[in-house]
């Protein structure tokens, strides 16, 4: 290693990740698009197991929260917490290492779940050879961004940076509790615990993995990436500590509203209702900081295509935050639960916010790093276009069939005999079960034009070498 | 103009809405005229039309057998929606007009009542679809013109407001966050009602 390249930014490494996310996104919505399909046509599994339903949907969401969205967190934390540090990357060669061996862990995790290796654990499927993996990677992954904010040569550690932190410690935390197993083959093991203790451990999991990962985790890459694109300080700085600690203290309560009226005592779902009511407060705060912000930055629309993504992801993350608490009280979930509405509420969420921040952030980020204005801006705004068409049509099209099916399902006649066939229900979901098809090939269509646009920016490019300025002494780290 | 300001709202907004965006620009019209001589015109129609459709053929959510519900129950749940759309819509232009300082944009209610109708007009108008009512022609039918909608939003802001339309893109999307909100809302606050014992009979 040269001397120069101890005093400039490690943005090769971040560069990397995002073709890894970008190429996950494409592959992992590929998988969901044909799912949609299947759920029309459920003979185009072709009497293959490994494109079955029930393996093909894990590689789906592994792939999305996995694949795209932990290689674009960790791109974008290696890239802000550099700039947000003064300082390059500790231990580059580390950050290689979580690059490739995610990327690995996840392919072969992946191929693993085709096969049929599966824990039952949603979110969790992994078995447990690709558990310890995903363990090793990220304690990597925290001691090269815990390492760098050691070494760091300003002394405040930057909001952003306390996101990323609290998702690299709890992810790690809810990892290892949640996937405590006892192996009896290559293939297969028991979980430590059983029954009731197995779904709150589960769900205590589940629900977290949302919260740390696909909120916390992407609410870092906001509060580094919004300023930079607006220009301008966060709205409230005092607004964004309160919020960050009254989310991490408010959000780890709210899994057991996943086991609503199920085997587990009353008071335990109760106090994830409460907490997930009490969780609207600490989101909505960061919502308005986020929109504050990007209000005062309007004439940066003018000429910034990717803006557009950050400001409509927050509305969508305004939705999303709103819907959870909301479906999370007991006498709306009757009725929501296991119905397509909750399949439409993790969409707003997936496709509205974290893909919809995450492609904004790629938009800005890309061309800042290899030194090249963005290859097409038209393109970025027909993707633009596309992302916010194929979410609405997803959201509306599973609104309408989740009511129906919650209303359906639960209706009984004066005999108090339900009304209505389950069969007959489902079959009739096949109009919007369309409509969700059409709206996963129009944003699945967007995120294609963003691969395309993306690899004609970085062509042939290598980062350029940024070196970190000097940190004025009122801020310095005293050593 | 502002004597027959109603008239063109009423009808060029259909037909010429850009020019009847630039139309409302020149005056301020009293709050309470546009939501009596207007707004609650529109707001009649679909409650009305799913009063009709629903007590003559009952709703088909997909199952075989259409959901009937005694008339009286249709009469409250008509006028609850009602009730439902006067709040929305003044909901949403009280917060649209509490959002114009943020956004530099004019301050008048009347004129945010009216541009609130304005994007409104469109589904006030579709929503002759809930005399057939099968939900899943209405949701065919109601999409586009929530696009229409959502499009009138966006390019109404900026001309009605009279903001620069990078200030009213801004605008409009975090009246979108709300309008998803408030349509999210109702269909909690439906479910909610419904295992309460209200409208349809569920088993819960």
């Amino acid at each position: 290693m040269t001397m120069t390249e101890n005093t400039i930014y490690q943005d090769r490494v971040t560069l990397r990740l995002i073709q890894f996310a970008v190429v996950w996104a494409v592959v992992a919505m590929t998988a969901g698009v044909y799912l949609a399909a299947e759920l029309i046509w459920p003979t185009i599994d072709f009497g293959q197991f490994w494109l079955s339903f029930g393996r093909l949907r894990p590689l789906h969401t592994n792939g999305i929260v996995f694949g795209f969205g932990v290689s674009a967190l960790m791109a974008t934390a290696f890239y802000s917490v550099q700039r947000t540090s003064h300082v390059t990357l500790f231990s580059p060669r580390l950050a290689w290492f979580c690059c490739y061996a995610w990327q690995l862990t996840v392919l072969l995790g992946g191929l693993s779940l085709l096969a049929g290796w599966n824990t039952t654990k949603e979110y969790a499927e992994l078995e447990w050879p690709f558990d310890i993996a995903i363990a090793v990677v990220w304690i990597c992954f925290a001691v090269v961004f815990f390492g760098t904010i050691a070494t760091r040569k300003i002394r405040p550690i930057y909001i952003s940076n306390w996101f990323y932190g609290a998702l690299i410690i709890v992810i790690a935390m809810l990892h290892i509790v949640n996937n405590l197993a006892l192996p009896v083959s290559l293939n297969k093991s028991y979980s430590l615990y059983a029954g009731a203790q197995d779904a709150v451990v589960q769900w205590w999991y589940g629900h977290n993995a949302v919260g740390f990962l696909l909120t916390g985790g992407f609410l870092g890459m906001v509060y580094y990436f919004l300023p930079k694109h607006a220009g301008r300080p966060i709205w409230s700085y005092r607004l964004s500590v309160v919020a960050f600690w009254a989310f991490v203290y408010s959000y780890i309560w709210a899994g057991p509203h996943h086991l609503h009226y199920n085997s587990i005592p009353e008071w335990v779902q109760s106090l994830g209702m409460v907490m997930s009511i009490v969780l609207l407060a600490p989101s909505w705060a960061t919502l308005i900081n986020g929109v504050m912000t990007v209000s005062t930055a309007w004439e940066k629309l003018r000429t910034d295509p990717a803006l557009k993504f950050i400001v409509l992801s927050l509305a969508f993350y305004g939705l999303a935050t709103f819907e959870g608490p909301m479906m999370a009280i007991r006498s709306v979930n009757v009725v929501s639960h296991f119905t397509d509405w909750t399949i439409g509420h993790v969409h707003s969420g997936a496709l509205g916010w974290n893909a919809m921040i995450t492609y904004g952030t790629f938009y800005f980020m890309v061309p800042r790093l290899v030194g090249r204005e963005l290859y097409s801006t038209r393109l970025a705004n027909i993707h633009f276009w596309m992302a916010l068409a194929g979410t609405m049509l997803y959201i509306i099209a599973m609104w309408a069939a989740g009511v129906s099916q919650g209303l359906l399902w639960l209706s009984v006649d004066q005999l108090g005999e339900l009304s209505f066939d389950f069969k007959d229900i489902m079959s009739s979901m096949t109009p919007y079960y369309l409509l969700r098809l059409v709206a996963g090939l129009v944003f699945l269509g967007g995120t294609v034009l963003m691969a395309y646009n993306l690899f004609m920016t970085m062509k042939g490019r290598e980062p350029v070498a940024v070196t970190p300025p000097p940190v004025a002494p009122a801020f310095g780290v005293a050593s | 103009m502002s004597s027959n300001i109603y008239t063109n709202l009423l009808f060029k907004s259909l037909y010429n809405p850009v020019d009847s965006f630039r139309d409302l620009s020149q005056v301020d019209p009293a709050p309470l005229q546009i939501l009596l001589r207007y707004s609650i015109w529109l707001l009649l129609l679909p409650p009305f039309f799913a009063w009709i459709g629903a007590s003559n053929f009952g709703w088909r959510l997909g199952a075989e057998e259409p959901l009937r519900l005694p008339a009286d129950a249709l009469l409250v749940i008509s006028i609850g929606y009602l009730l439902v759309l006067l709040f929305g819509l003044v909901s949403t232009a009280f917060i649209s007009r509490w959002m114009a300082s943020t956004y530099g944009a004019n301050k008048s209610l009347g004129r945010h009542l009216a541009l609130v109708t304005m994007v409104g007009q469109p589904l006030a108008v579709a929503s002759i679809a809930h005399l057939f009512p099968d939900v899943l022609v209405n949701v065919l039918v109601l999409i586009p013109t929530m696009i229409w909608s959502m499009y009138l939003l966006y390019k109404g802001i900026p001309i009605a407001l009279e903001t620069p339309p990078e200030r009213g893109m801004l605008m409009a999307s975090s009246l979108v966050g709300w309008l998803l909100v408030a349509a999210v809302s109702l269909l909690g606050i439906s479910m909610a009602l419904w295992a309460l014992g209200v409208g349809p009979l569920l088993g819960v």
